[in-house]
């Protein structure tokens, strides 16, 4: 299986904005290859360094040193970014335009032919449920809506990557199995999804591979099988162990 | 909750107490207030500098947009072009001026740039003079000294006691636009906020005697103006001496073209006193003593 | 160019269904309408004021619109977080500043077509001649103008973090620029050094925007501007929309977006 995605040495520095507090380290040295086709889970507690480590990749922040490839070109060229989709875990988009003006800009942005644009909006459309809503102002929308406005214009130039930061944040458990079933559907594919999210169950039923990020470092990597097997518990536990945290009651 | 039909009822009553409280208090707020006006009591002196902005507008509207600015070094002409005298004194003028700047501007075919812009002091001020009026020239043809008017008009308005807003409003209106009645109306107005302006009474009489060919109206009003200068006078205002010439000068001759020779003889003799030409008033004087001893 | 063009369509389609530009318009015309419809000594062919008016405002309005469209294009990505499914498509940080710009002036020129298409009505109306070439070349420059306002405004988007400030510091800058700037020569001349040199650099630095500023000939009926001239200012306002944005571009491209 290629190498997807692969991150080398990766450190991302702040400075902080209180005084005397000097640099803070929001990725330290970080070492991570998803291969083509797997569902890998990118977990860690708040703070870990998770959305650092993507705004990395999608080139919203720039690595203080180390390097990250996406199919092979450096993150920071927008060819990199030709066949990912992403998700943010914010979903917020043009207020004025209406879903399909916004799938259609996207389309240009991803120079996909006149010819299969309009066939490929109404595809993604039909895939995240929303077709009847197609010509109201996004600003009309509920959250669960505009979580599936989000899906569908991260679908909408069919990625080989999806990046998505916590998918299933806020969506009701009707949402949340819409999102399994895309992610399911995805791998059947063979596309690679890549994923931050804290539903550790949801984590364990689908990823093939996971890594736990905690204070900027990896502490572990590997299949989810393995680590079930390696800790004999389940991954909620093994999360729990690796991050240090100790049961109060 | 109070029901929304009491609560307009209570406001409705409100608003009528406070403006039957209001409204005594506003009959008595002119109090020693020059004016009542609003306006005029919120902008307070400030209308004065909007009144002399518009008033060099109009200036400016004359010149075709060629005004100096507050940037620029060159005096402005004590007195603006616009300034009115007789009609045909005043065509010989402008006609002067403007051939006067054409030819400073105009040499063998070579545009010299003159007037207060003077030559241009590098590139961005030669280039920049393609974006603005940058010739000297005047208003005057099929009417368009119309244009300044609605600058006069606004001046006017906000400062009611500048008397040559008036004089030079009527002067345009009638002598070119033909348009006589609005500027004995305009004038009106000017005397209403005006009562004791002897310019304003001057440019009257010139209506009746020029325009409407009424002698006895424009003897009565230049009478009255005489009257109202020599008040000025008295009083120690330093009235102008160019506008006394101007009355007793056209008195003199209104007399002297109805026949009364001795009354014209009078009024030349009063504008001998100020003129700066006393010899030439008095060879006048001598003609018609001849006259009368005819 | 691609992305630009699609990024630009965006901006157009935004500022036609916001409420700013027909406030603007309406007021523009009510105004001037008002002002029309004074019989001034009974004379109905005095023109040149209304002209004056009503250009007066279209220039106030057009710059109300260039500067709060352009003040808000990034700030707003950033803050409603738009920015980031864009930015995580393949586009460049260039081209989406590109875009904006585009977009923005393109935007104000088509509300130049229709300020003017009114003032064109209003001034036939009265004048019952329409001296269309001249009317183009106001048009042209003032296109111009909005141009170099927006490209030096988008810098500002970039700089300051507040849409107010960046929004209320490029009225003055531009302000004073539109009044002053033609004048800073004379002022050196009578300053002693430093200051005379120091003047002198701020003048020919400065964006001379007075040279799209040609409402006097319309309103004075003046003669056409010499078309050669037209195309140096529209050169001159071009580099300086260059400039503008590739400032902008080198201080965007690096910037983190967390």
């Amino acid at each position: 299986m290629s190498t997807i995605l692969e991150i080398k040495n990766l450190r991302v520095e702040y400075r902080s904005r209180e005084v005397g507090q000097g640099v803070k380290i929001a990725v330290d040295g970080l070492n991570l290859n998803v291969q083509a086709g797997e569902v890998f889970g990118f977990l860690g507690p708040n703070g870990a360094g998770k959305t650092t480590t993507m705004n990395v990749l999608l080139g919203f922040v720039n690595a203080t040193s180390g390097s990250a490839w996406i199919f092979g070109a450096d993150v920071r060229q927008p060819i990199a970014r030709q066949r990912i989709g992403y998700l943010p875990e914010l979903t917020y988009y043009y207020k004025f335009l209406n879903t399909e003006e916004l799938l259609r800009f996207y389309a240009k942005i991803f120079r996909i032919p006149r010819s299969q644009r309009e066939a490929r909006i109404n595809a993604a459309l039909k895939l995240v449920e929303l077709e009847s809503a197609r010509k109201r102002l996004i600003k009309t929308y509920s959250k669960g809506m505009q979580q599936r406005v989000g899906l569908a214009q991260a679908l909408i130039n069919n990625p080989d990557l999806l990046i998505l930061d916590e998918p299933t944040s806020g969506l009701d458990p009707i949402g949340r199995m819409k999102v399994r079933e895309i992610i399911q559907r995805l791998k059947n594919e063979g596309k690679t999804v890549f994923f931050s999210s804290h539903e550790l169950g949801e984590v364990e039923t689908v990823c093939d591979r996971v890594a736990i990020l905690n204070q900027g470092r990896l502490k572990v990597e590997g299949r989810v099988h393995d680590l079930v097997e390696k800790y004999q518990c389940n991954l909620e536990q093994i999360f729990l162990k690796i991050i240090g945290y100790e049961a109060q009651a | 909750m109070a029901s929304p039909y009491l609560i307009l009822v209570l406001l409705f009553t409100a608003c009528l107490s406070l403006g039957s409280l209001v409204e005594p208090w506003y009959q008595t707020w002119k109090g020693g207030r020059q004016s009542a006006n609003v306006l005029d009591v919120l902008i307070g002196d400030s209308r004065r500098m909007f009144a002399n902005h518009f008033f060099a507008k109009a200036d400016a509207y004359f010149h075709s947009g060629y005004y100096p600015t507050i940037f620029d070094s060159q005096k402005r002409e004590e007195e603006s072009h616009m300034v009115g005298g007789s009609n045909e004194a005043d065509d010989e003028e402008h006609h002067q001026h403007d051939e006067n700047c054409k030819h400073d501007e105009s040499q063998g075919g070579k545009k010299v740039e003159g007037g207060f812009l003077g030559p241009p002091k590098d590139w961005i001020d030669r280039f920049s003079r393609n974006f603005f009026p940058s010739i000297h020239t005047h208003l005057g043809k099929n009417g368009n000294e119309r244009e300044i008017l609605p600058w006069l008009r606004m001046s006017a308005e906000l400062d009611p006691q500048r008397i040559d807003t008036y004089t030079i409003s009527a002067y345009w209106l009638r002598s070119r636009l033909k348009k006589v009645n609005e500027a004995e109306q305009f004038l009106r107005e000017g005397l209403r906020a005006n009562p004791d302006s002897y310019e304003i009474y001057f440019e009257l009489g010139r209506i009746y005697d020029e325009d409407r060919r009424e002698p006895q109206t424009a003897r009565n009003l230049w009478e009255a103006a005489l009257r109202k200068w020599q008040t000025h006078d008295k009083a120690g205002r330093k009235p102008s001496d160019l506008v006394y010439e101007e009355i007793t000068g056209h008195l003199a001759k209104l007399e002297e073209k109805q026949g009364d020779f001795k009354t014209a003889i009078h009024y030349l003799k009063l504008l001998k006193e100020r003129s700066p030409a006393p010899e030439h008033i008095q060879e006048q004087i001598e003609e018609l003593e001849q006259k009368v001893l005819k | 160019m691609n992305n630009a063009i699609a990024v630009a369509g965006i901006v157009i389609k935004e500022l036609y269904r916001r409420k700013d530009f027909y406030v603007l318009f309406i007021l523009t015309a009510l105004i001037t309408l008002v002002m029309g419809s004074f019989k001034l000594f009974n004379d109905e062919k005095i023109v040149r004021y209304i002209k004056e008016i009503c250009l007066l405002l279209i220039w106030l309005s057009s710059l109300v619109i260039a500067i709060t469209t352009a003040a808000r294009q990034i700030p707003a990505e950033r803050e409603q977080r738009t920015i980031f499914p864009l930015l995580a498509k393949p586009i460049t940080r260039g081209q989406l500043i590109f875009g904006k710009f585009l977009g923005c002036w393109i935007a104000c020129g088509l509300a130049l077509v229709v300020f003017y298409l009114f003032f064109g009505l209003i001034s036939g109306a009265r004048e019952h001649h329409w001296p269309l070439l001249n009317y183009f070349q106001a048009l042209w420059l003032h296109w111009i103008f909005l141009g170099v306002v927006t490209a030096f405004v988008l810098l500002g988007s970039v700089v300051f973090t507040a849409v107010s400030s960046n929004a209320t510091i490029s009225f003055i800058v531009i302000a004073g620029i539109l009044f002053v700037a033609r004048h800073l020569n004379k002022i050196a001349l009578q300053m002693a050094e430093p200051g005379r040199s120091i003047l002198y650099a701020i003048y020919f630095a400065v964006p001379h925007l007075e040279f799209y500023d040609v409402r006097d000939l319309i309103i004075h009926e003046l003669p056409l501007i010499s078309w050669k001239i037209l195309g140096l200012a529209t050169l001159y306002g071009m580099a300086y929309v260059v400039f503008f944005l590739f400032g902008t571009w080198l201080i965007f491209r690096r910037k983190s977006l967390n």
